[in-house]
């Protein structure tokens, strides 16, 4: 186990020196805007002094070292500072819409892991024949399209050609819910409120499920390409010389191995949800981080930017982090070396 | 006639793109109770593919066409479904490859496998008396940390160790028949020799019969009671090995011979491909054949 | 040159990759030929045809200006392939270099670059293109700039990896015996070993920035109207849902068939290089 916690620790390492890097970055970008961002924040109507003033409170007339230096210093208390668009703290302003956004995301990664992997495998073993065929063309399909193309598609489809699912929103407005998690199917659950879990289950499939059309078709492509590897390997021969059933290959001996090579781009495929929930929650009126996001982007507003970004990488380091350990965990050579994994 | 297994008239055929092309051009081979034969060749003669038909696992293929009678203790194989013949592998036929640590699963311990194993002939065999029976075996070929060996992956443990474990599970179930495709032939020349005379030792006690096919006459002559060599898809020799081994008849037998006495044993070399000799008819040697 | 044939016979999939890559750089590059409406590229308006389904006069439909909108997809192809082209005609060769010197010559240099490489990385992808299209003024040079950001260290990721384990192969070591310079070693002796697999993520890629690009547009961030975009044409039309559905559906297919095209092409190539990773 102790192999486990010291490869734990060290990509926590390596994870904080790259979150100290993004936050460079970012502060780096925001800084390159054009135009007085206490100006753009005042409106043109301020007069100098206001606008002095706002530099001042924003040491936007000191060196960039220094103005990274006050907003690390910041940070470390908590502080991402104050939105210009909604004159809240920023980390108010998160919390309030990251949320909906994981939600959202993690039901879209657990229909991609659930619906990606199983078709990857069953493309593996029937390779060549046509299941195959007709899953790899499906999942390249998938994966060739925008993920406002697809919510487009499906809310044309399923929400007003065939009216299965709502249009938009997270949740029926006549139900009232206690927020507690700020995740609504864990609230409604909390709140013993049967009806509107299952509501709120309504609300979010579509759009998950435009979100995860893309990783479907990628863990797909992925299972099938790491599967049909190993089933050359010697190790799958001999399960079949001793009469094991191709079911018990496919879902056991084959699936296993080839598992482990795919989880990392498993983990990036969720990465890219975090950003491709952006156009998602565009086209179905969700009501997360990601309209934030663009809201505050267009209205260049700096902490409100900084801090979006900074939450939403520390989101996928610390996907990372659980995807490493998860391949820790399945892996044996990681979990019983010695030296940790290289 | 208690024949364990007897191909007549084999043929492979696999379609490919610039077309057909055959493999096998008609074999015969048979092997009685208890019998050990050993099938020759260089690497592409057809040995291999051979195994793999008697196992059913070629036919499953769909560029390949298998022709040919194949029975085994008297049965028809060509009539059974697939799932009748997938309930004979591992059961009443089984197998060893060339490399025992790549032909064990990576991510499984050797336990989980082991089970697995046990539970073709026992569906319903517990985890815990599938570890008995496993130690036991394991006993058998020498391994007597088997706690340690059960609780293992196949890459904490050495070759040589997993080639025995390999041969106890394939002798786990009591097989009729064994068959070892150049079972060893990743393993260094001591541990090779030890590990194919525990297995001689084994198929000796159960009276299994095996199914030995190798490029490596040393071994073939030490281990073999019949021998068929086998050149681009067609038997040439066969016969009791004491007879071919003095006697070889064949050319290409001959051939093989004149190239073989390096010690190590480590294969066959690359004989001249085309001399016309090599597709003279085959030569039967009569013996050890009643 | 015969498995390239006998690939392509196998797979009759990539041959429609070809025809509907064809097809699409054709419309592009012929858009003023093709095109029923040329003038509609730009701001033209058309009161007495608006915001019409398909008709024999309009394949597509008119938008809500009453511009036809099979033309202007035309002219928006131009827009998808030219921004991905320059993408990637910049960010491979960076991400090359990068990944290079880090995985040949190691110890800091490696630890600087890869970090530098991990820290682009762990922003999801889309999101540093918005971030950067935030602060920059939204036209079409600013976005390619912005995806070529986001875009490079992927290449350095992937040379790196395979220039590290070239660094002890037996060819590199000769040429470090008879004195070779780095730059000669680096890009005479490593870099043609790592071609293939660039050549083969530069087709699969191509699919994906014309997805990047056009979300870019999607959320405003990308091209500016008049200048027609694909992305932006199906935010426009997002709004008039479900009535106006061609407004959407017909651009929206439009990136569909041109990244499905070159997925499969890319697919294919993957298989002929063998490339594959």
């Amino acid at each position: 186990m102790s192999a486990v916690l010291r490869l734990l620790s060290r990509r926590l390492g390596i994870s904080l020196i790259v979150l100290v890097g993004v936050s460079m970055l970012i502060f780096g970008i925001a800084r390159v805007i054009p135009g007085d961002p206490a100006r753009i924040a005042l409106g043109p109507n301020a007069t100098e002094e206001q606008v002095a003033n706002l530099r001042e409170a924003l040491h936007l007339d000191d060196p960039v070292v220094v103005q990274y230096g006050h907003f690390v210093a910041d940070l470390l208390r908590g502080d991402l500072g104050v939105s210009l668009y909604t004159n809240r703290p920023v980390t108010l302003d998160i919390a309030q819409f990251l949320p909906a956004t994981l939600e959202l995301v993690l039901f879209a990664g657990v229909l991609m892991v659930g619906i990606g992997l199983p078709l990857g495998m069953w493309s593996a073993r029937y390779r060549g024949r046509w299941p195959d065929h007709l899953i790899r063309v499906v999942s390249l399909l998938g994966v060739s399209a925008p993920s406002f193309v697809w919510a487009v598609i499906l809310m044309l489809l399923f929400a007003f050609f065939l009216p299965i699912f709502p249009i938009a929103g997270r949740i029926t407005d006549s139900f009232e819910i206690t927020r507690v998690t700020g995740f609504l199917l864990i609230d409604t659950l909390l709140a013993r409120n049967g009806a509107a879990f299952f509501d709120a289950l309504w609300h979010i499939f579509l759009p998950a499920f435009a979100l995860a059309v893309s990783g479907i078709g990628q863990a797909a492509r992925l299972t099938r390409a790491n599967m049909v590897e190993t089933y050359d390997r010697p190790y799958v021969e001999m399960a079949q010389a001793y009469g094991f059933s191709a079911r018990r290959i496919a879902a056991k001996y084959a699936f296993k191995p080839s598992l482990i090579p795919s989880l990392t781009i498993i983990g990036l495929d969720f990465a890219a949800m975090l950003g491709n929930a952006f156009l998602v929650e565009a086209v179905f009126a969700w009501p997360g981080l990601s309209r934030y996001g663009v809201a505050v982007i267009l209205r260049k507003d700096l902490n409100a930017i900084i801090g979006t970004v900074l939450i939403i990488s520390a989101t996928f380091l610390i996907v990372n982090l659980i995807v490493d350990l998860l391949i820790a965990f399945l892996n044996p050579r990681i979990r019983h070396s010695e030296r940790g994994a290289s | 006639m208690s024949e364990v297994l007897a191909i007549r008239d084999l043929f492979l055929r696999f379609r490919g793109y610039s077309g057909v092309s055959e493999v096998l051009h008609g074999i015969s081979l048979d092997i009685r109770a208890g019998e050990r034969v050993a099938l020759v060749g260089e690497s592409g003669s057809g040995k291999s593919v051979t195994a793999r038909i008697v196992l059913g696992l070629l036919q499953e293929l769909p560029s390949a066409q298998v022709e040919g009678g194949l029975f085994f203790e008297g049965e028809d194989l060509n009539g059974l479904s697939r799932r009748q013949w997938q309930a004979l592998r591992g059961t009443s036929i089984s197998m060893i490859f060339q490399d025992p640590t790549s032909s064990l699963n990576p991510v499984f311990t050797i336990g989980t496998q082991f089970a697995e194993v046990l539970r073709r002939r026992d569906p319903k065999l517990s985890r815990e008396a599938a570890d008995e029976r496993a130690s036991t075996l394991l006993q058998s070929v020498s391994i007597h940390d088997h706690a340690r060996v059960l609780g293992a992956y196949p890459f904490q443990l050495s070759g040589g160790m997993n080639q025995r474990v390999v041969i106890a599970m394939a002798l786990a179930n009591h097989p009729s028949l064994l068959i070892a495709d150049e079972p060893g032939t990743a393993l260094d020349v001591t541990v090779q020799a030890q590990t194919l005379k525990l297995m001689h030792e084994l198929v000796e006690q159960s009276g299994t019969a095996v199914f030995f096919i190798s490029h490596n006459l040393g071994v073939v002559r030490e281990f073999a009671d019949r021998v068929f060599v086998i050149y681009r898809g067609r038997i040439v020799e066969q016969g009791p090995t004491p007879a071919i081994f003095e006697n070889p008849g064949h050319a290409y037998t001959r051939a093989l011979m004149a190239a073989v006495p390096r010690i190590t044993g480590g294969g066959l070399p690359d004989l001249n491909d085309s001399e016309a000799a090599f597709l003279e008819p085959m030569v039967v040697h009569e013996g050890g054949d009643a | 040159m015969r498995r390239t044939v006998i690939i392509l016979r196998r797979n009759p999939l990539s041959l429609l990759g070809a025809v509907l890559v064809a097809a699409v750089v054709l419309s592009a590059v012929l858009a003023d030929y093709i095109a029923p409406f040329p003038e509609h590229r730009g701001s033209v308006v058309d009161f007495v045809y608006f915001n019409q389904g398909p008709t024999a006069r309009n394949l597509m439909g008119t938008d809500l200006v009453g511009r036809d909108l099979f033309s202007r997809i035309l002219y928006a192809f131009r827009i998808s392939l030219i921004l991905g082209v320059v993408v990637l005609a910049i960010a491979p060769p960076i991400g090359t270099l990068v990944g290079l010197f880090a995985g040949y010559l190691g110890g800091r240099t490696e630890f600087v670059l890869m970090r530098l490489t991990d820290v682009f990385l762990s922003i999801p992808p889309l999101v540093l293109a918005i971030a950067m299209m935030g602060v920059l003024e939204p036209t079409l040079m600013n976005a390619m700039l912005a995806v070529t950001a986001m875009w490079w260290p992927w290449y350095a990721r992937l040379v790196y990896n395979i220039a590290r384990s070239e660094r002890e192969e037996g060819y590199v070591l000769a040429a470090e015996v008879i004195g070779a310079s780095t730059l000669h070693i680096t890009l005479r002796e490593i870099l043609p070993n790592c071609l293939p697999a660039i050549i083969t993520k530069m087709t699969l890629d191509m699919g994906f920035v014309i997805i990047i690009a056009s979300s870019l547009s999607f959320l405003g961030l990308g091209v500016q109207p008049p200048t027609p975009d694909l992305g932006s044409m199906v935010a426009e039309g997002a709004r008039y849902l479900p009535d106006s559905w061609w407004l959407t559906v017909f651009p929206g297919l439009a990136i569909l068939i041109a990244v499905f095209g070159f997925n499969l092409i890319g697919d294919a190539l993957r298989e002929i290089l063998g490339a594959d990773q």
